[in-house]
C-alpha cells in the first residue's frame, strides 16, 4: 500500500502559518508500506489531522489524498470499513476505549473482527507491556498510561498495511515507551507494514526511516 | 461479537420498549380478535341463510293514509320495478299479479258443512314458489284450479281458531282432499271451476294460483283498473348484503323484517368490526411509533459508542445487528403472545357461542396468521430502515 498526499491541507490550517511543514507545504508526500515515519511537531500543527485524513475521519481538506492511486474521497462506507478491518490500524490520541468494558473486552472487540491474535498472544503482549494484571479490570478505572497500552495492543490485533499511532507514548515513561515501540515495530515487521507515528518529542532512541516536520 | 451486543444493549431504557411491547400486543390482539370475530359471525350468518330463507324477499309499498283514500297508488310502476331490478343485490325480480275480477269459493259436500267466501288470488312465476307439485299446472280442458295457501293460514286455524271453538284440527292431507268450487265473475258472465289446495307455502304469504291461469282469467273476466303489482318478489344473491335493507328503507318500501335480520345484523357487525379495526390500527400505529422512537433513543444514547465502533472498522450494518435482534425478538414475542391470546379468546368465544347453538370454530383462521405475519414484516422493515438510517448517519459523521 502506498499513501500519497498531493498538496493536501486541512481547511482550518489554510489561514495558519504552516511554513516549514514537510507535509502541508509539500507538493507531494509519499508514505510507503514497510517504512517507518515519524511526524514531529509542536501542538496544533496538524499531526492528528494528518492521520485522520489517511484514516478517513476528516474530509475537510483541500488537495487529493490517495491510497494506491485511488482518491480516498471516493471510498464508500463499506470500503472504509474494510480498510479499517484489514489495512489500516489506528492508535487514537483520545484512545477511544469503552470505559465500562474490561481491558480484555476492549481488545477482543477489535480482535473479534478478524481473530488475528490468539488469547494467548494477547496475554503475552500485555505481559510485555506490564499490564497483564489489569486485563480483567474495567478500562475506565485504569490510569491513562495503562489505557494507552491497552489501546496499542488493541491496534495490533488486526491485519494492517499501515499502523497510524497518534502520540501513543504521551503518558508512558521512557523505559516502557521503548518496550512498547519494540512491540509495535516487531508487529509491523511481521506484517510487512508501514508505521506513521506522531510525537511531540522524546523519540530519540527510536529508529525511523524518515522524520517529517509537520 | 458478543462484546458488541454487550456495549450497545447496556444502559438502555427497557421501560420504553416494554410499553411499546405491551401496546403492540394489545393492538394486535384487538386487531386479530376483531378479524376472527368478524369471520366467525359472517360464517354463521351465511350458514343460516337457508334456514331464514331470505333469498326470496317479498317487497311491498308501505300502506299509508293516501292509499286508503285512493290518492296514491299501492302498486309499483314499471320504472320502480326497473330500478329494483338494476340494484346490484337483485338477481331476479318478479312482480306479483292479482285477480282483476271478483272471486269467490264455496263447498258443496255432504261430509263438510257448507262454506262460502270471497277470495283473492295472486300469482308469481313458478320458479319462485317453494312448493313443487305435479298438480301445479293450469289446463283449460281439465279446468281444475290448483291453489297454494300459506302455511300460516292452516296454523291459524288449527292452533288458534279450532282450538278456541272446540273444532277438530285438520291435517294437511284432509285439506287437500276437500273439493272447493271457485267462481270467477266478470264481463257479464260467471263460471265455476273445481279448486284444489295442493300445498302450503312458507315463503309467500298469499293465496297463489298458477301464473298461466291468472293471466288467462284476467283476460277473460278482468275489468278492474290495472294499478300495477302491489307486491314484488326479489331474489338476492347475498341476502346478508346490508344494501338491501338500506334500499328498502330509503324507498319507503316494506318487507317482512324477520327475513332480513341477518342483513341488519351484518350492518351492525360491520360497524362494530370497523370500529375495532380502526381502534386497533390507532393502537398499533402508536405502538409502532413508540418502537421506532425507543430504538432511535437507544441509538442516539449510544451515538458516541457507535462512532467509536465505526473507527474500529465496524460497518453500520454490523452495528445495526444488536438493534435488529432486539427488534426481532420483541416483534416475535408480540406475534406469539398475540396469537396465543387471540386463540384463547376464539376458543372462549366458541364455547360461549355453542351455548347459543352457533357453530363457531375453535381454531383461529389462516388469514390471522397471514395478517400478523404481514404486519410484523411491515413493522420490522420500517424499523429496520430507521435503524439503518440512524447508524449509517452516525458512522459517516
Amino acid at each position: 500500500m502506498i499513501v500519497r498526499f498531493e498538496k493536501v491541507i486541512p481547511l482550518p490550517m489554510i489561514e495558519q502559518d504552516t511554513s516549514g511543514s514537510g507535509i502541508w507545504e509539500a507538493e507531494s508526500v509519499l508514505f510507503e508500506q514497510g517504512k517507518r515515519y515519524l511526524a514531529e511537531a509542536a501542538s496544533g500543527r496538524g499531526k492528528t489531522s494528518l492521520l485522520s485524513i489517511i484514516f478517513g475521519l476528516r474530509k475537510d481538506y483541500r488537495g487529493v489524498a490517495r491510497i494506491d492511486d485511488a482518491d480516498i474521497r471516493s471510498f464508500s462506507g463499506k470500503q472504509w470499513s474494510e480498510l479499517r478491518k484489514y489495512q489500516l490500524s489506528f492508535v487514537f490520541q483520545g484512545l477511544e476505549l469503552f470505559g465500562d468494558l474490561t481491558a480484555y473486552e476492549n481488545i477482543r472487540l477489535k480482535n473479534g473482527i478478524t481473530r488475528h491474535k490468539t488469547t494467548e498472544a494477547i496475554r503475552q503482549m500485555s505481559e510485555r507491556l506490564g499490564i497483564g494484571t489489569f486485563l480483567n479490570k474495567k478500562a475506565g478505572i485504569l490510569s491513562f498510561g495503562q489505557q494507552q497500552r491497552v489501546a496499542i495492543i488493541r491496534a495490533l490485533c488486526q491485519p494492517f498495511s499501515f499502523l497510524l499511532a497518534d502520540e501513543c507514548f504521551s503518558h508512558i515513561d521512557h523505559a516502557n515507551s521503548l518496550k512498547t515501540f519494540d512491540l509495535i515495530t516487531e508487529e509491523c515487521s511481521r506484517q510487512g507494514a508501514g508505521l506513521i507515528l506522531t510525537s511531540l518529542d522524546g523519540t530519540g532512541n527510536m529508529k525511523f526511516d524518515q522524520r517529517l516536520m509537520v | 461479537m458478543r462484546t458488541l451486543y454487550k456495549i450497545l444493549w447496556k444502559d438502555q431504557s427497557r421501560n420504553h420498549l416494554l410499553w411499546a411491547f405491551l401496546g403492540t400486543v394489545a393492538g394486535f390482539v384487538l386487531l386479530l380478535g376483531g378479524i376472527q370475530f368478524y369471520l366467525n359471525i359472517k360464517n354463521v350468518l351465511q350458514e343460516n341463510r337457508d334456514l331464514l330463507d331470505p333469498e326470496y324477499i317479498v317487497i311491498n309499498k308501505k300502506v299509508d293514509i293516501g292509499q286508503t283514500l285512493g290518492l296514491t297508488t299501492a302498486g309499483f310502476t314499471v320504472e320502480e320495478i326497473d330500478e329494483i331490478r338494476k340494484q346490484p343485490f337483485a338477481r331476479e325480480v318478479a312482480p306479483f299479479i292479482s285477480n282483476m275480477f271478483p272471486v269467490s269459493a264455496y263447498t258443496e259436500n255432504e261430509r263438510f258443512p257448507d262454506f262460502y267466501t270471497e277470495l283473492f288470488f295472486e300469482a308469481v312465476p313458478d320458479d319462485y314458489i317453494d312448493v313443487k307439485s305435479e298438480q301445479w299446472k293450469w289446463n283449460r280442458e281439465e279446468g281444475i284450479i290448483p291453489v297454494i295457501i300459506p302455511q300460516d293460514y292452516l296454523n291459524l286455524y288449527n292452533f288458534g281458531f279450532a282450538q278456541s271453538q272446540g273444532l277438530p284440527r285438520i291435517p294437511k292431507e284432509i285439506i287437500s282432499m276437500v273439493n272447493v268450487k271457485i267462481r270467477l265473475r266478470g264481463r257479464a258472465k260467471f263460471d265455476d271451476f273445481p279448486g284444489k289446495i295442493i300445498g302450503f307455502s312458507n315463503r309467500i304469504n298469499s293465496i297463489l294460483v298458477p301464473y298461466d291461469f291468472l293471466s288467462w282469467a284476467n283476460k277473460e273476466y278482468g275489468y278492474f283498473e290495472n294499478k300495477g303489482p302491489s307486491r314484488i318478489i326479489l331474489v338476492s344473491n347475498d341476502p346478508t348484503n346490508p344494501e338491501i335493507v338500506r334500499f328498502i328503507e330509503e324507498k319507503g318500501y316494506d318487507t317482512i323484517r324477520e327475513k332480513l335480520k341477518s342483513s341488519r345484523m351484518n350492518i351492525i357487525l360491520k360497524f362494530i368490526v370497523s370500529f375495532l379495526v380502526l381502534l386497533a390500527a390507532i393502537i398499533i400505529g402508536l405502538a409502532f411509533l413508540v418502537f421506532l422512537l425507543s430504538l432511535q433513543l437507544m441509538i442516539s444514547r449510544s451515538a458516541e459508542k457507535i462512532r467509536r465502533l465505526s473507527k474500529l472498522g465496524y460497518h453500520y450494518l454490523e452495528i445495526s445487528r444488536p438493534y435488529l435482534l432486539i427488534l426481532f425478538l420483541l416483534l416475535l414475542g408480540v406475534t406469539l403472545i398475540s396469537m396465543v391470546l387471540t386463540g384463547i379468546l376464539t376458543a372462549k368465544f366458541s364455547g360461549l357461542a355453542a351455548e347459543w347453538s352457533l357453530d363457531i370454530p375453535e381454531k383461529i383462521d389462516g388469514i390471522i396468521y397471514i395478517t400478523s405475519f404481514g404486519l410484523m414484516l411491515l413493522i420490522f422493515l420500517a424499523n429496520m430502515a430507521g435503524i439503518f438510517i440512524s447508524t449509517r448517519r452516525l458512522c459517516k459523521g
